[in-house]
């Protein structure tokens, strides 16, 4: 998705309208970092879109860099608009309103530019374009980014990003066109969403669409399965190698050699003594934890009670007091004292 | 571990969107390690209540919602806690509840769900049960239609590499106590309340729609089987085949990692803080019973003394006093509410079971590579 070509870096061409200063910034090339979640968004908004229309079109929001040679796409919204043969119409309250909106949730985000979700770019596109990138309203005097996203059902989810230069010959020609200057974008995936997307993506091979929510063992089930598969494929290439079926690769071998390599070498009592340690540590941490539990447990009941048992409680407190630290009472689980208070026949602490 | 839902409750089970777990994922990492809370927006179809998105709640300006002098002074411990409250308590705050509102006035001009489904928080390593989550959630589930659940997104577990998200509800009978509001010794004794029947669990599933899987079938994965890859010249080369280079779905291993104690640290830390909160309210009760007790040793001399009194005054033919003065001369304790001891039972038993489920994998993953460090182990 876009890794793979290369970019001109072109210096952009300046508006018309001299820029007093100049800065070197204004004319520095651009690059488009695309957050996943983004994308999902507008791939949502394109399954939503109302039948009649063909695109639609919404605001992207994120955060430029110092010099705004990098933009980063981190949010978006749907902005509703019509489009029929002759003229465009959006509704540019609404983007205003939900800019607001949205800035009030997340203050670092600023308006760095729009999205349509079909890859075409035509007379409508540029005027949109030049609306965003105006003064006051729009991204001025950073270029606005153009995202397209092709959603047509069958084919390749495709997306480009573009800024602008105007063109035109004459200053009413110049509002509806456009030069849409083509800028390397990457859809980044950062640590956090990889286990989510590791999620969602389990669903796309199943009929309904559908996953549950795994649990921790589930998760690691998998994990196990996919390296014990990596490693079938691995020795399988090994042993046909030593067949001399398949053709030797001194890079391969020296790779597999160095990965190998990682393993330590200590001896069996060493691992025998730290993975009895590390054992011990985790089973006591599950023991006690079970022991506090069952303390709360029937702390909480004989307190709610209030009937008598006082054994019981000190022997809850007692045990949960051997835990860590001295700094826990004996008989935690509170004695009572009750004076002419006729208490209930209380419940005794379930476990 | 997901409880099963009474029969009667009107959700039983939550479907995400994958576009709602992105964005989930996003805004709590991107504030923590303050609590990220918004809200979702979804359709609720028969049992099943399906969220299609979501959007965070702007935070609350101290400012002027405390009034508190030293809120402006990020140096003062204060200030901390109080930050942290107000985040959490954005859920039920008018001003996200209007913000609400007119969010998905908007969105559903663009053809999103326009019900408000419920809300989300995120914590770490487990540590959501608190009154202010019980709170918004009494708050969600009081407003109509009563379809609403709140999502709890863990980042602390997630970022181990097993994504932690969960659905509660209260369950009817918290409910009806909270109405009362009311959670005295015998209030809870009537309604047999316990700590373990505050939440629900619901089940959760995630759902894509047609365009995003095949988007999804599209991202790079592993090579098909019939593309040509050519053997590498040189171990370079290896390193900086496109192929392998920057692959998002490829197999994510982290949770294979060996190291227990930071997350099994933290969580035991968490745990002997409930614990000690734990002690703290029954130091509370204890104390309200002792004081109880000598107000009422205290009642029973006067009345005693009082008898006394009456029985002279009859011998000497005065009129008695009258014996229920005791009323307006002694004032009884009131009891401390017994929410917060509840709050913190659930609170370490959902510790508990992260221990639990923690160990087990963790036991499963050293047994493992014991066999394989030791020679001659069978495998």
């Amino acid at each position: 998705m876009g890794d793979s070509h290369n970019y001109l870096h072109l210096a952009r061409p300046l508006a018309p309208a001299p820029i007093a200063t100049s800065q070197s910034s204004v004319t520095a090339p651009v690059s488009v970092t695309l957050q996943p979640q983004a994308l999902f968004s507008i791939i949502d908004h394109a399954s939503r879109r109302p039948a009649d229309q063909e695109r639609v079109i919404g605001t992207l929001l994120g955060t430029r860099s110092e010099d705004g040679t990098e933009v980063s796409v981190t949010n978006c919204y749907a902005v509703p608009h019509t489009e029929t043969a002759e003229q465009v119409e959006m509704d540019m309250d609404y983007q205003k309103r939900m800019l607001d909106l949205h800035l009030r949730a997340a203050p670092k985000e600023v308006l760095v530019g729009w999205y349509a979700t079909s890859g075409e770019l035509n007379t409508f596109s540029a005027l949109i374009q030049n609306f965003y990138s105006q003064q006051g309203e729009g991204t001025f005097p950073h270029p606005a980014v153009h995202l397209t996203v092709s959603t047509v059902a069958g084919q390749d989810v495709e997306a480009n990003t573009y800024i602008s230069a105007p063109i035109g010959v004459t200053a009413e020609r110049a509002a509806d066109s456009c030069l849409f200057i083509p800028v390397p974008h990457e859809i980044k995936y950062d640590e956090a969403s990889k286990s989510g997307l590791e999620l969602i993506a389990g669903a796309r091979d199943r009929d309904d669409r559908t996953q549950l929510m795994q649990t921790d063992l589930e998760t690691l089930e998998h994990a196990i399965e996919q390296v014990l598969e990596m490693l079938e494929r691995v020795s399988n290439y090994v042993s046909d190698v030593l067949d001399e079926e398949q053709q030797s690769s001194t890079a391969l071998g020296q790779f597999l050699l160095n990965t190998l390599a990682l393993a330590p070498k200590v001896d069996a009592e060493d691992i025998e003594r730290d993975f009895n340690n590390h054992i011990q540590d985790v089973l006591l941490i599950d023991l006690s934890n079970r022991l506090a539990t069952a303390a709360i447990t029937m702390g909480g009941d004989t307190n709610v009670a209030g009937s008598g048992g006082d054994q019981q409680k000190q022997q809850g407190g007692g045990e949960r007091g051997g835990e860590r630290g001295g700094q826990r009472r004996e008989g935690g689980g509170g004695q009572q004292q009750r004076s002419g208070q006729a208490g209930p026949g209380g419940r005794r602490g379930e476990q | 571990m997901a409880t099963v839902p009474p029969a009667e409750s009107p959700v039983r089970e939550v479907q995400l969107s994958a576009l709602v777990v992105m964005r989930l994922i996003k805004h709590s990492t991107q504030v923590w390690p303050q609590p990220a809370t918004g809200c979702l927006v979804g359709m609720d179809v028969g049992a099943q209540l399906q969220i299609t998105n979501s959007f965070p709640f702007p935070a609350s300006n101290p400012d002027n919602t405390t009034g508190n002098p030293n809120a402006t002074n990020p140096a003062d411990p204060y200030h901390q806690a109080d930050q942290l409250a107000l985040a959490l308590a954005a859920p039920r705050a008018k001003s996200s509840v209007a913000y609400q509102n007119e969010m998905i006035k908007y969105l559903r001009e663009v053809n999103v769900d326009a019900q408000g489904v419920g809300w989300y928080v995120s914590c770490s390593m487990g540590n959501f049960v608190n009154a202010s989550f019980v709170e918004n959630q009494a708050f969600y589930q009081r407003a109509t239609g009563e379809q609403t659940v709140a999502l709890v997104f863990d980042v602390g577990r997630s970022s181990q590499g097993s994504l932690t998200l969960k659905a509660y509800r209260l369950s009817p009978s918290f409910m009806a106590a909270c109405k009362e509001n009311k959670f005295t010794t015998e209030s809870i004794q009537k309604s047999n309340l316990r700590y373990q029947d505050i939440l629900i669990e619901l089940p959760v599933a995630i759902h894509n729609s047609h365009l995003l899987t095949s988007y999804l079938h599209q991202l790079p994965t592993s090579p098909t089987a019939d593309t040509d890859l050519a053997l590498p010249a040189s171990l370079n080369e290896l390193h900086r085949n496109p192929h392998l280079a920057s692959n998002p779905l490829a197999p994510n291993l982290d949770n294979l990692d060996l190291s227990i104690d930071p997350f099994l640290e933290k969580t035991v830390d968490q745990l002997l803080d409930s614990i000690e909160a734990h002690q703290t309210e029954q130091n509370n009760a204890q104390y309200y019973q002792r004081s109880l007790a000598r107000e009422q040793a205290k009642i029973q001399t006067w009345q005693l003394k009082r008898k006394q009194e009456n029985a002279l005054r009859v011998q000497q033919k005065q009129t008695p006093l009258p014996e229920d003065e005791w009323q307006k001369l002694f004032k009884l304790p009131v009891e401390p509410s017994r929410l917060e001891a509840m709050l913190v039972g659930r609170q370490v038993e959902q510790y508990a079971r992260q221990i639990d489920g923690f160990g087990a994998v963790v036991s499963g993953k050293m047994f493992g590579v014991r066999g394989n460090l030791l020679p001659g182990e069978a495998s």
